[in-house]
């Protein structure tokens, strides 16, 4: 009987695996299509998506049948509420970067270049989420407390981006709508930077069973 | 086995002590059986001869007790009774003691009570007047003889039972100690029953031939780890589960695994979509193979599917770095495409002055220009036909005999061959140094030196210097072109070696270069086995230095 949960859970923490990298997936291919402008990219992203919603249910109805049939305590118990606190984060992640990848396709090509803070956004939103991923995989602390650390440096740069393109907007009225849509980028890598900063913090609670920052 | 033996030992003294007491039992009853059937014998001969003298007056002093003394008439009747004087007793005739005491002048019979708790002893004589006298006792039962001893039988049986179980245990210890204490390490060293010498000796070719497998497959599997630990390429193999079972150390580098990931799914060490797709693809179809980039580098990954009888055991994974391949097939493409525009580009000039020649647009004057822009433009195309062949050449490595070839000597003849040249851009060629003898192939020497300094000259300014000079470097010669020219940025430094590079691509024309120079010194200076040198200021000139290993036997 236990060597069957635990084979269950082996399977749910490779699902996990798997859905944490398309997550990765999607959001550097993302990223990618806008630093090249290759509008192309743009329907990986939306296919990945739709892989990682996929995935999203098949974890859940696993977690929900793992809960129900083997009623497990303790770590268990921890592991997989935690496991489906953290498929919400990841099927957020999959849908901003399908959100980023439509916006994309309104940009005619153009790759933000007017503005490198939205790169440095993409590159830091991406190693956020390979972190967190990492630290699940890993079950390392010290790879979830750098994804977490970094959420200051995400915000600080969306600070920056957006002070950047009320620049542009001033000398470049023109130019305003491409603004505004770089903008809605910027945030969505920032939105992504908390979804992995959540998905690090529901690794930590699953090794040690305390939220991170909350005394007991 | 103590257990065992412990019981078999309980269960055989149960056994025997159940038996003996069964034995005794009934030896015993029997023995007082027939003590009190002596005894009653007695007694009734006894009473017989008193009641032979003195008739029933001997019976009636007779207390009632133990005994029970019937008198009873030869027809049956009962004359007397000591229990109850006689009276109203039914006839005896019938009863078999009398029977046979009137028959054979004695009787003896015995009676169990309903209960058979109590059995009644008969014996009866015959007397000279012809009753019968008879004497009854009632006896006990040997069941009741073995409840009235069932305190002490118990007693015994507790008492035996425990001597034996403490006696079992010691024994089936001492039987079972030398069997514990067996050696199996070095089981001929053990002195023990010689019934087990025969398992011992088997165990002992076990151990051997047990040795020496290990050690086969200690070496087998040291072998298999000095390979793959020697190995460039990423070796992981991976059982059907997606655990990894071996990894070697390139592919730990890879993947920026540690050793300790052995045993661990392969999804920690490597999680990305395309490989996991790779894998589960080999698994079922048999084999697939992809290409990922990592830090700058491309890795081709092949994954084979390992199948053992028929069933999918697990999966070899095998990581190639081809960023080189990657690259020179890069650069092939971009050769072909250059080669097809730069022979495209003079035919297309050709095409035009030879059409308008064609089609009388040309006037007379002008003829000799249009003729002669057809004859340069063909002159380019054999020139860069010729470079193409000469690099193919070097490409394929033909075997070019070397020879010693004093440096110094190559150098001045091409600086003399260029002098006219030197002269019509104003340039100023000089040469220094002294004699240097290298192994070489004399006429890719030339065509090395003659190239650098043809190049020297053509990318310089007015009134520039071109100094090439000679020297010997510890124990190699170099040749160093120096000129005073337009330099080379650090972008393009790099790249100025590969074919149909150009730093300025709208200097072509004028310059009259192919585009191959330089490519055509980097492919002979390699296949002499020298080294090229590059330093470049923009705007001051450009430095390079080629050198070989010198040839000291003459």
């Amino acid at each position: 009987m236990r060597s069957h949960f635990d084979e269950q859970l082996a399977m749910l923490n490779n699902e996990l695996t798997q859905m944490g990298a398309m997550c990765e997936e999607a959001i550097s291919v993302a990223s990618k299509a806008l630093t090249t402008g290759n509008v192309k990219l743009t329907d990986q992203v939306l296919s990945l998506d739709g892989e990682i919603n996929h995935m999203e249910r098949k974890i859940e109805t696993l977690c929900l049948k793992l809960l129900l049939q083997q009623q497990p305590v303790a770590g268990d118990l921890r592991q997989i509420s935690a496991a489906l606190k953290m498929i919400t984060d990841m099927e957020r992640i999959g849908t901003q970067a399908a959100d980023i990848a439509e916006i994309i396709t309104f940009l005619d090509g153009r790759t933000g270049e007017e503005c490198e803070y939205i790169r440095f956004m993409a590159e830091v939103a991406i190693q956020m989420v390979t972190e967190s991923i990492d630290a699940f995989v890993k079950q390392d602390m010290v790879s979830a407390d750098a994804a977490i650390n970094r959420d200051d440096d995400v915000d600080h740069l969306f600070l920056q981006v957006k002070a950047s393109l009320i620049k542009m907007i001033a000398e470049r009225p023109t130019d305003g709508g491409y603004a505004l849509d770089l903008l809605m980028i910027a945030k969505y890598f920032e939105r992504i930077g908390d979804h992995a900063v959540n998905i690090a913090e529901w690794v930590v609670f699953s090794m040690t069973g305390v939220h991170k920052g909350e005394d007991l | 086995m103590t257990k065992k033996i412990f019981w078999s030992i309980m269960l055989a003294a149960g056994a025997v002590l159940a038996a003996s007491l069964v034995v005794i039992m009934g030896c015993l009853y029997s023995y007082f059986s027939n003590i009190q059937g002596k005894q009653l014998q007695d007694e009734l001969a006894l009473a017989v001869a008193a009641v032979e003298r003195n008739g029933k007056e001997y019976l009636e002093k007779v207390q009632p007790g133990q005994y029970r003394l019937t008198w009873v008439a030869g027809n049956g009747d009962v004359l007397y009774d000591t229990q109850s004087g006689g009276a109203g007793m039914e006839n005896h005739a019938d009863r078999q003691e009398i029977r046979e005491a009137l028959l054979n002048r004695e009787g003896k019979s015995s009676r169990y009570s309903t209960t058979l708790l109590e059995k009644t002893l008969y014996y009866a004589q015959r007397l000279e007047d012809g009753s019968v006298l008879r004497i009854s006792v009632s006896s006990v039962t040997v069941w009741v003889l073995v409840l009235g001893m069932i305190q002490p039988i118990l007693i015994v049986i507790t008492v035996a039972l425990i001597i034996s179980g403490i006696l079992a245990s010691r024994i089936s210890h001492h039987i079972m100690e030398p069997l514990n204490s067996l050696d199996l390490e070095r089981p001929l060293e053990n002195d023990t029953y010689e019934e087990i010498a025969p398992l011992l000796n088997r165990i002992n070719k076990q151990h051997r031939q047990i040795a020496m497998q290990m050690s086969e497959l200690q070496r087998r599997s040291d072998e298999f780890a000095q390979i793959t630990r020697g190995m460039t390429e990423g070796l992981v193999l991976l059982n059907e589960k997606n655990m990894i079972i071996s990894i070697n150390p390139a592919a730990l580098k890879l993947f920026h695994a540690e050793e300790s990931c052995k045993g661990k799914d392969f999804l920690i060490i490597e999680r990305s979509p395309h490989v996991s797709h790779a894998i589960q693809d080999a698994l079922s179809n048999g084999h697939s193979e992809i290409r990922i980039e990592r830090e700058g580098k491309e890795y081709q990954i092949h994954v084979n599917r390992i199948e053992s009888n028929g069933s999918v055991i697990g999966a070899v994974v095998l990581a190639f770095d081809i960023t080189e391949a990657a690259y020179a097939e890069r650069n092939r493409r971009e050769f072909t495409a250059n080669v097809s525009h730069e022979l495209k580009t003079p035919l297309q000039s050709i095409m035009g002055s030879a059409e308008l020649i064609e089609n009388g647009l040309v006037k007379e004057e002008d003829m000799p220009r249009f003729v002669g822009h057809i004859r340069t433009e063909a002159e380019r195309l054999v020139t860069l036909i010729e470079d193409i062949i000469r690099l193919s050449r070097l490409d394929e490595g033909n075997e070019m005999p070397f020879e010693n070839v004093d440096l110094y000597e190559v150098a001045a003849e091409v600086t003399a061959g260029l002098n006219d040249a030197a002269a019509a851009a104003n340039v100023k060629i000089t040469l220094t140094g002294e004699k240097v003898n290298v192994k070489g192939v004399r006429r890719l020497l030339t065509e090395t030196i003659f190239n650098l300094c043809d190049n020297a000259i053509k990318y310089n300014k007015d009134g520039g210097t071109v100094e090439v000079t000679v020297s010997r470097q510890e124990d190699h010669g170099v040749v160093t072109v120096k000129d005073s020219g337009i330099g080379i940025s650090p972008e393009h430094q790099t790249r100025v070696f590969e074919r149909f590079y150009r730093v300025d691509k709208s200097r072509s024309k004028e310059s009259g270069g192919t585009g191959l120079g330089l490519s055509i010194v980097k492919h002979a200076v390699q296949y002499m086995n020298g080294k090229i040198d590059l330093h470049s200021t923009p705007g001051e000139g450009t430095d390079i230095q080629i050198s070989f290993q010198e040839n000291k036997i003459m």
